[in-house]
């Protein structure tokens, strides 16, 4: 069969595809951000319930990263529906084949996610009360979030694989994964470690926070979150050479030299990443940070470089017909100008130095 | 055709999103009002300086943050994931459109959970006036979602001119925008005094339980007003064809409409209740059943209005089926699994024809139907239609009924799909059924005697009708009874003949074997239903028997015995749609015999129902509509028209159609309301006809070449006229008589269903009254002449039933039926059962089976042979047509 014949026919775009690929990147590196610290701030606490099998209570030292998981979650879902848009329109004829091929395994995100945002919820306002509800809630959502990204990965993934969509004509009732891809592993348990190295680093800053009010021992809570993250970024990194080196060999070496530009921007990341572990082991939370906001940047943007590696031989968002929306573009972004305004007002309020809280 | 389908066979794709959907929309509305509810709330508290409020406050927001952020926040990402799954052609064409709108929509999302949070884990930290403006701000934010999300979903339903000139605003901006908007606004504000309740009937505090209640039911009650204006409103918005659609012909919508008009009632009725009772425990009870019929509410809307887009998932942009409307015509020449990325056949031919419909059902059926599943199942709705049935449905899919998208595909496609459901989902072998009758000849009957020397009369004798159709269904329905009836003049005979009207009496007599139709119809058990009368077995509803008396009728000039029982079932079980009566005319003084003749009391149960909708015959597998074809039809009148028909008949209680649908036939004047019978059956089945011509025609009435019955035997069929030369094809046919029910909104439904094959369309065809404007002979017989070439009827009626042929008399007051007999049967007939058998009166009189008096033959009648056409012009000549028996 040949399988370009099965690849959906993309629809036209209302703007130049850098825009929405910016937009892309940009939404998904907000996103990636919370659900890191959600998913790593479960991970840790989980660790901190089970490290003296006393079902410690609380998330120790990192205790005020992991109550901040019901609104880092809320606002990581929240950042998740831009790029989940922006994909649609440049990849949606390739995400939604690959959806429908997995759509049991996929359908099966929202209530899980559900009942999961629910259990960070009992997790953290009855850990006090009662730890085993809270310690059930808590393994609870530890799995869901173990299931979740894995079904991402597998849809991200089988999305740039048009070649295995001829499984579904031997299974069409949606329980087909990608499995057979050597990526796959690799890049779940990159997200993994870089889940928890970015819960460590939340919890740093946090402190950092209260260090400035005089909280006791937040320096040594800094430095805890810290290792924390140096730990999480070098298994990340070695997942990151692992996912590097299972890529197929013609895109791997795109990274590797053969596309500058490709190669240029992972190595800066990689070169951030090492500085960051660097930082971290000095135990200095707010340059660790910044140099954390640029690796993932870099890492995004490698990601995106990525699949527009995988996709090259049959599709490119360079090829998709333009038709210009002004008036809604206009729209968009004037709302999106009041809207950020009207947010900046209310952080700011809640703001110890400048708002009204 | 763009991508892979989901096999849901069983749920349906269509339920899943309505699951997630009604639960997200439910809370998102709730979201929006309980936003306008907590910031005018939390300007109460504080000009009330009320710390039961403020209290009251913190604990709604807690709840509003777990039910509208959490659970409305990750519902309404499953929408966009079931959607994606279950159309995922509509879903891009959306996301390609509007996806500034959606960002902008995203925006405000992000707005309301920042505005919520803050407002949650900064209530008591934030001074006053800062509370109010971020609790304001959330409203703001909410009602913004409200305003986007509406754009898009009212363009679904209204495309408004986008279709024609693109751009985005103006699609956002579509005819149904502004009530949308209205109407969503009215139920937010509804819902947040609903779940006002939810919050507040758990307070300890009786008083303050108890004014909040009552805050809560003016929030609760008001906006209803609202909600029944702006409802009005938005029902006039909708497209007038998607609005009659699917208000006046969807069959599923009714049940959703009474779900929202009730839910609406209890929703008033407990919020009245609910401020009216004081006690705790009542008004958890009430508020619980409150939540819960605020769903069915919300569930009822979203269900009318998803009903009301069909057979569009994007107003007349794209198919429910998720074909393009522009892709429509290719398809059909091009074939749609040729053109269909995900199907594993590409062509159908003579090995995969199985294969071919199953794929077709999966892309063009299955995203509404499942098989065997809990919502619009295709086994019922298709179990009684045979292949022939299949097709005609497939044929006039989406026409008629226009909630249904149309098949879209080629001929080989629509014969694959039909055997994909006739061999896959009901395991029926192939070519189960038979297709002809065989039937077995007459004895020829004896002509009676007549001998122009000596008698003195000439007695004529017809049937007025040429066929007399018989539902012979009545333990279920009945459209037309046993009712023959004969006509008949008595000639004395001279040089100046004398039409006997008195004196004599004349009587019939039908032939041995069919004097007891009682024994093989169950009419006289369920007359009493049907008709509202009980006349003993073999006695027809005038009170006429098998045999008995003419009475002379002054307005036909003519002798008449009306309403004659018969049935073609001979008790010898042989079916005999022709069987002869004997006519005799005595001196009624002396009772001496005058003349005596035999006619044709022509009669056939040979309803083609079955041929499509499934089920054998009833008569000795010869004729007569079964039990499970009679049920089947029912079963489908009852479900498009939301009747009760056939339980009704379950009880013993059959329904006469012309109770509801006016029928001069039996001048029954039905209920005014709905179209006349023949309009409705007609303009029904019209757009379904799956074949061309008279062959059409065919399936329905006994006329079929092949057929038990053969009606159409008189001189048109021998000179190859048939059905559509007179009447029309089906399409304008059915045209003409729902012109004129033009005043009743389902003929103009029905006529926006047909498509002409002729050039007229169909608002041009001349609009008539059936049995009463029919095909006028003079049409093409242009002053009693030869027609021409290529001659038709169609499209110029009797002006009314006086100048029908079977009414009409010649100059001198001779029925036209008495010399050329009845229509369908004209002289020279040749009968399919015994040749000579409609022409025993032309036989007896002439020696020859042309009309009486053919061929100069005058002397007939009058004695002598006349110079002059003294009964119509042109009539002494040869004729034209021969016939040899």
């Amino acid at each position: 069969m040949d399988v370009i014949a099965l690849l959906p026919v993309p629809e036209a775009i209302p703007a130049p595809r850098h825009v929405f690929e910016a937009l892309d990147i940009a939404g998904f590196v907000v996103h990636l951000i919370f659900i890191n610290i959600v998913v790593g701030g479960v991970f840790i606490a989980l660790a901190s319930r089970l490290r003296d099998r006393g079902f410690t209570t609380g998330g120790g030292a990192h205790g005020p990263a992991i109550n901040s998981i019901p609104t880092a979650l809320a606002l990581g879902i929240n950042f998740g529906v831009a790029p989940l848009l922006f994909t649609q329109l440049l990849y949606g004829h390739l995400l939604y084949t690959s959806s429908v091929l997995m759509a049991v395994f996929w359908i099966l995100v929202i209530p899980l996610l559900l009942i999961g945002y629910y259990c960070a919820y009992i997790y953290t306002h009855n850990d006090a009360t009662s730890p085993r509800l809270s310690f059930i809630a808590l393994c609870t959502l530890a799995i869901i979030l173990l299931y979740i990204p894995f079904i991402f990965v597998n849809n991200m993934t089988l999305m740039l694989h048009p070649e295995k969509w001829t499984g579904y004509f031997s299974n069409r009732g949606g329980t087909m994964l990608n499995l057979s891809d050597s990526t796959i592993i690799p890049r779940y348990l990159h997200f993994l470690a870089a889940s928890v190295a970015v819960a460590g680093l939340f919890s740093a800053l946090i402190w950092r926070r209260r260090a400035a009010n005089g909280a006791p021992s937040a320096s040594h809570n800094i430095a805890g979150g810290l290792r924390i993250y140096a730990a999480g970024t070098v298994v990340q990194m070695c997942a990151g050479a692992w996912l590097l080196l299972s890529l197929p060999r013609d895109i791997m070496i795109q990274f590797l030299g053969a596309n500058a530009a490709y190669t240029a921007i992972l190595a800066l990341g990689i070169i951030a990443a090492f500085a960051s572990l660097v930082t971290a082991l000095r135990a200095r939370p707010a340059p660790t940070a910044g140099l954390l906001c640029g690796v993932i940047v870099l890492m995004a943007v490698s990601r995106a470089n990525l699949r527009t590696a995988y996709l090259a031989p049959f599709f490119s968002t360079g090829n998709l017909a333009v038709t210009p929306q002004y008036g809604a573009a206009i729209l968009f972004f004037a709302v999106f100008a009041a809207g950020i305004t009207a947010i900046t007002y209310m952080l700011k309020m809640t703001s110890p130095k400048t708002g009204r809280a | 055709m763009n991508y892979p389908v989901w096999d849901l066979t069983f749920i349906g794709g269509g339920s899943l999103i309505a699951l997630i959907s009604i639960v997200h929309v439910y809370i998102a509305h709730l979201a929006v009002g309980g936003g306008l509810f907590l910031w005018l709330a939390d300007l109460k508290a504080h000009r009330d300086n009320s710390i039961p409020l403020n209290d009251y406050l913190r604990r709604y927001n807690w709840f509003f943050l777990l039910v509208s952020m959490v659970f409305g926040g990750v519902t309404g990402v499953g929408i966009w994931f079931i959607i994606g799954l279950v159309c995922p052609a509509a879903t891009s064409a959306l996301i390609h459109t509007f996806v500034f709108v959606w960002a902008a929509e995203w925006v405000c999302f992000l707005g309301e959970i920042v505005a919520l949070l803050v407002y949650h884990y900064y209530f008591d930290a934030l001074d006053r006036k800062h509370r109010l403006i971020v609790a304001f701000m959330y409203f703001v934010f909410a009602w913004l979602s409200l305003f986007f999300i509406n754009g898009i979903l009212s363009f679904m339903l209204s495309s408004g001119s986008w279709t024609e000139t693109g751009g985005v605003l103006r699609a956002f901006f579509n005819p149904t925008f502004a009530p949308s908007l209205f109407f969503r606004s009215c139920a937010a504000f509804m819902l947040a005094g609903l779940f006002g309740y939810v919050t507040t009937v758990f307070s300890e505090e009786n008083d303050f339980r108890g004014h909040m209640m009552r805050y809560c039911t003016k929030w609760l009650l008001y906006p209803m007003i609202g909600l029944i204006l702006s409802g009005a409103w938005y029902y006039a918005a909708v497209p007038a064809d998607a609005r009659y659609t699917s208000f006046f012909v969807n069959p599923e919508m009714a049940v959703y409409v009474r779900i929202l008009v009730a839910s609406t009632v209890l929703i008033f009725t407990g919020g009245l209740a609910i401020s009216l009772r004081s006690e705790a425990r009542i008004q958890k009870a009430i508020t619980a059943a409150l939540v819960a019929i605020g769903l069915f509410w919300m569930g009822g809307f979203e269900y009318v209005r998803e009903i009301s887009r069909k057979p569009w998932v994007i107003d007349r942009y794209m198919y429910s089926t998720s074909i393009l409307k522009s892709d429509e015509a290719r398809l059909n020449a091009e074939g749609a699994l040729r053109n269909a990325k995900w199907s594993a056949v590409r062509n159908v031919n003579g090995g995969n024809a199985f294969d071919a419909g199953r794929e077709i059902f999966r892309l063009q059926c299955q995203g509404c139907h499942t098989i065997g599943g809990i919502k619009n199942d295709i086994l019922p709705r298709t179990a009684h239609f045979t292949r022939l049935g299949l097709l005609a449905q497939l044929t006039g899919q989406g026409m008629a009924k226009r909630y249904m998208p149309p098949f879209i595909g080629d001929a080989a496609e629509k014969d694959a799909l039909i055997t994909y459901i006739l061999q896959g989902l009901h395991q029926r072998r192939p070519n189960a059924q038979s297709a002809s009758s065989v039937i077995t000849p007459l004895k020829n009957e004896p002509v009676p005697a007549f001998n122009a020397n000596v008698d003195s009369y000439v007695l004529l004798c017809w049937n007025d009708l040429g066929m007399r159709l018989v539902t012979d269904c009545d333990r279920w329905f009945s459209i037309s009874p046993p009712a023959n009836t004969l006509g008949a003049m008595l000639v004395k005979r001279g040089v100046s003949p004398e039409i006997v009207t008195d004196g004599v009496t004349l009587t019939y007599r039908i032939e041995s074997g069919h004097e007891n139709p009682s024994r093989h119809s169950r009419f006289w058990d369920f007359c009493q239903s049907l008709f509202g009368a009980k006349p003993a077995a073999n006695t027809g509803l005038t009170g006429n028997g098998l045999s008995g008396n003419f009475i002379y009728n002054e307005k036909s000039s003519s002798f008449v015995a009306e309403s004659i029982p018969v049935l073609p079932y001979g008790d010898s079980g042989a079916y005999n749609p022709y069987p002869v009566c004997t006519i005799e005319a005595r001196d009624t003084t002396t009772g001496k015999l005058l003349m005596a003749t035999k006619a044709v009391a022509p009669v056939s149960t040979e309803m083609g129902c079955r041929n499509c909708h499934g089920g054998g015959w009833r008569w000795n597998n010869y004729s007569g509509i079964s039990d499970d074809t009679a049920t089947s039809i029912l079963e489908m009148h009852d479900r498009s028209n939301g009747t009760s028909l056939l339980a009704r008949a379950k009880r013993g209680r059959p329904a006469l159609c012309q109770n509801c649908h006016a029928d001069p036939a039996l001048t029954a004047k039905g209920d005014g309301k709905r179209l006349n019978l023949s309009a409705a059956i007609h303009g029904l089945h019209a757009p379904y006809m799956p074949r061309r011509g008279a062959e059409n025609c065919v399936l329905c009435h006994p006329a079929g070449a092949k057929g038990a019955t053969r009606f159409a035997r008189g001189v048109h069929r021998q000179a190859g006229i048939d059905c559509v030369h007179c009447h029309g094809a089906m399409d304008g046919h059915a045209a003409s008589l729902l012109n004129a029910e033009k005043g009743k909104h389902a003929a103009a439904g029905l006529l926006a269903g047909i498509q002409r094959s002729g050039s007229l369309a169909t608002t041009d065809v001349a609009p008539r009254v059936p049995w009463q404007q029919e095909p006028d002979c003079l049409t093409c017989h242009v002053n009693f002449e030869k027609p021409a070439e290529s001659p038709s009827a169609f499209n110029r009626w009797t002006s009314d039933a006086s100048e029908l042929y079977r009414t009409r008399t010649d100059n001198i007051g001779i029925r036209c039926e008495a010399c050329h007999n009845s229509p369908h049967a004209e002289y020279p007939a040749v009968n399919p059962y015994s040749a000579r058998r409609d022409s025993l009166q032309p036989l007896q009189y002439g020696k020859a089976p042309y009309p009486i008096a053919a061929n100069r033959g005058c002397a007939v009648c009058h004695r002598e042979n006349k110079t002059e056409s003294m009964h119509h012009d042109n009539m002494l000549r040869m004729m034209r047509r021969t016939v040899k028996f």
